[in-house]
């Protein structure tokens, strides 16, 4: 007997995203740093943060944080990334 | 009908369990052959084309069809008698309030806790009593399987891949169970949670494993809810502090020295949520003195009100037993009701 039987998965390849362009320095530029909120990226960020100023030189680095840590990040937040040169952002487990 | 999803054809019974578990698409336990037929008669069964839209996960964006829920219904063991339960089910996981992203994605581990009430409990054959947190009988394990089965296939909520969880719970294959409304004068759960009489409906809940209790040696409702506040207490001290829906598994013996003094479900709530709190400083007992901080004083209540506690009757007849069912995480995900194959709001 053959059986016909049928595909369990939703059989999308999902949205296709690039790769946002990549910067030649970061020198001047306007980095945000996008939390979790989770304690762990208290410490993370900072250092992330002193970093990017004195080894990297960035202009300004811009500190958000998301209100719930499991669900995507306020449309707010989103708008500002169109501001920003670049994004860093993780988990803080 | 027709169905959209491809379709392969296979040798014999042996191959097709091989072909889906060389592909990762089961739970690691055999599967039911998801034939067109077999996805048609549920279809049919819920009067649904294969291309309705049940919901879209919010986060990735991901609709959810008919057609994909039923081929995963099949796979778990569902009849067509079962699938209006698991349509049901994931119509309340897609509500944005139950976070499904979050709650699959944590490393954190639950597992979708899901309890049916109304007359579908009998049309479907569900138990209430015996095991009832053990897969006591073919619906409610096949209604738990099928959840699970979709959110591996559908969305990839497959261990490392999506599922991140440390270690989960054995209530990942299969987390459900149907309210013993014959046995208590209690409401039920669904009632509690706004649906209407008579009308049957799921609820779901992001759960952590059932802590189990014991009490036979009172027949006081304050002392016999007390050993249920401490495990609560034992939880958030634990696992999690934070506040959230809490479920509560009474078996008979407690409940009927509740409702023998007169207690309905509102009063054990009550009662629950004035009971269930720790100090901040508790957690220096347990190994967290580091989180402590200067807010040892600050007061954590297991319920951010007494109507966040899912009181559920259900249980085998004897032993003084009962089982607190934890959130995953606080009010990251809320419990969501849902009515089954009516829509009591539009």
């Amino acid at each position: 007997m053959i059986y016909r039987v049928l595909d369990p998965t939703s059989e999308e390849s999902g949205k296709v995203t690039g790769l946002a362009r990549r910067l030649i320095t970061l020198r001047g530029t306007k980095v945000g740093l996008i939390s979790n909120g989770k304690e762990g990226t208290n410490d993370f960020f900072a250092i992330v943060e002193r970093l990017l100023y004195e080894r990297f030189s960035v202009a300004e680095v811009i500190s958000r944080v998301k209100a719930n840590y499991s669900a995507p990040a306020a449309a707010s937040i989103i708008d500002e990334v169109r501001n920003w040169n670049a994004v860093i952002t993780g988990i803080g487990d | 009908m027709h169905l959209l999803s491809k379709s392969y054809e296979l040798a014999d019974l042996a191959e097709s369990q091989e072909f889906y578990h060389s592909r990762g698409w089961t739970d690691g336990l055999p599967i039911v052959p998801p034939t067109p037929e077999a996805v048609t008669a549920c279809l049919e069964w819920v009067l649904m084309a294969p291309e309705h839209l049940i919901g879209v996960e919010p986060v990735r964006e991901r609709p959810i069809t008919a057609e994909k829920l039923a081929i995963n219904a099949v796979m778990a063991g569902c009849l067509p008698m079962h699938f209006p339960a698991v349509v049901a089910a994931w119509t309340a996981l897609l509500q944005p309030q139950f976070l499904l992203h979050g709650a699959t994605a944590s490393t954190g581990g639950c597992a979708i806790f899901v309890v049916l009430n109304g007359p579908v409990r009998k049309e479907i054959g569900a138990q209430s009593e015996f095991d009832v947190l053990g897969n006591s009988d073919r619906s409610t394990s096949v209604i738990g399987r099928a959840i699970r089965l979709g959110l591996i296939n559908i969305l990839n909520v497959s261990p490392g891949a999506i599922d991140r969880s440390t270690l989960g719970h054995p209530g990942k294959i299969s987390y459900c169970l149907a309210e013993d409304e014959e046995g208590t004068a209690w409401s039920s759960l669904a009632k509690e949670r706004g649906i209407p009489d008579q009308v049957s409906a799921v609820t779901v809940l992001a759960a952590g494993a059932p802590r189990q209790i014991m009490n036979e040696w009172t027949t006081v409702p304050e002392e016999i809810l007390d050993t249920y506040a401490a495990e609560m207490r034992g939880n958030m001290l634990n696992y999690s502090i934070w506040a959230g829906n809490y479920a509560l598994v009474i078996p008979k013996q407690h409940r009927d020295h509740l409702e023998a003094a007169g207690w309905s479900k509102a009063d054990v709530a009550e009662y629950i949520h004035l009971k269930a709190r720790v100090l901040r400083a508790d957690w220096r007992n347990v190994g967290k003195a580091a989180v402590v901080r200067e807010k040892g004083e600050q007061e954590y209540t297991a319920l951010p009100t007494a109507q966040d506690l899912l009181v559920i009757a259900a249980g085998g007849p004897a032993g003084g037993f009962g089982a607190v069912i934890p959130p995953w995480l606080g009010t990251k995900s809320r419990a969501v009701s849902v009515a089954i194959g009516v829509c009591v709001d539009c």
